[in-house]
């Protein structure tokens, strides 16, 4: 009868919860700035991590979103774990004004970025110092909100803001330049 | 170089009975974008922005380009040998452990 229940759990956990692989390393990867060893390791983590509390997990929930929660949570203690001190992020606002206001919104050209393909934005993203990279990737492809952020990576509000400001400066400006490079604009 | 398009504090750019400049709605515009302006502020950038010829493209523009963001940053990646040794791990292995 034992057997019977296990294979059932499996089952029931491949269906609901391995099905979410591919998206759990797609996040995995932005998190970690496209560091495949480090993303994988994250997902084998927290697939182990569900397998131990599925029995807590409710069949019918958001299993994609507890997934992505648990995953979130591996990565930020290893993000901790690892910072022995700040990173020397560049503070100052070279190259952080915002291309649109440089560009004039009016100028057809403002929207390069929407002809840009989804692999230059991934690059784009994994190329941000990581303070800035976790905040985007919590914020923008998660959803938390700023304080939600803030408590995550146990960094004041007004620094959440501050990041991610940041980081859109940098992804415009860095995505502006790419797209100036390959003629996507002139 | 400053382009026709930059918004400075340019007051004599607002507009009738409005309270802020450019500069004081531009700065927020992350915060606005994301909901996370808080109420009061929220009704003003709002007020400006609906007069601003200048502002309302602008923030258009940032809207758009986050929303791309959010929608094109996120892409799902396929790893057989990690799905592999997964599958290895759970079932294999450790099958006594399960809850």
């Amino acid at each position: 009868m034992e057997t019977v229940d296990r294979e059932a759990r499996q089952e029931a956990f491949e269906r609901e919860a391995l099905v979410h692989l591919d998206e759990l390393l797609g996040l995995a990867l932005r998190l970690t700035g496209g560091d495949e060893a480090r993303s994988e390791d994250l997902v084998q983590t927290t697939c182990l991590r569900a397998w131990e509390r599925w029995g807590q997990y409710q069949a019918g929930t958001n299993c994609r979103a507890w997934l992505m929660t648990i995953l979130r949570h591996a990565f930020i203690n290893e993000y901790h774990s690892r910072r022995r001190a700040p990173t020397a992020v560049d503070y100052d606002d070279v190259g952080e004004r915002s291309v649109f206001e440089e560009l004039g919104p009016e100028d057809p050209e403002s929207r390069f970025f929407e002809h840009l393909v989804d692999d230059r934005i991934t690059a784009a993203i994994d190329a941000l110092p990581e303070e800035f990279r976790v905040a985007v990737v919590l914020s923008d492809l998660q959803g938390l909100s700023y304080p939600e952020v803030a408590e995550a990576l146990d960094v004041p509000v007004g620094t959440v803001k501050s990041r991610l400001h940041r980081a859109r400066r940098r992804l415009q400006s860095e995505l502006y330049d790419y797209a100036r490079e390959t003629g996507i604009v002139s | 170089m400053i382009a026709p398009g930059n918004h400075d504090d340019d007051r004599s750019s607002r507009p009738g009975g409005g309270e802020i400049s450019c500069r004081e709605a531009l700065d927020r515009v992350y915060e606005y974008l994301d909901g996370e302006l808080g109420p009061e502020w929220t009704e003003r950038v709002d007020r400006h922005i609906e007069v601003c010829r200048r502002c309302w493209p602008r923030f258009d523009l940032e809207r758009r380009f986050i929303r791309h963001i959010r929608e094109r940053g996120f892409v799902p990646a396929r790893s057989r040998r990690l799905e592999q040794r997964i599958r290895t791990l759970l079932w294999n292995d450790t099958g006594e452990s399960a809850p």
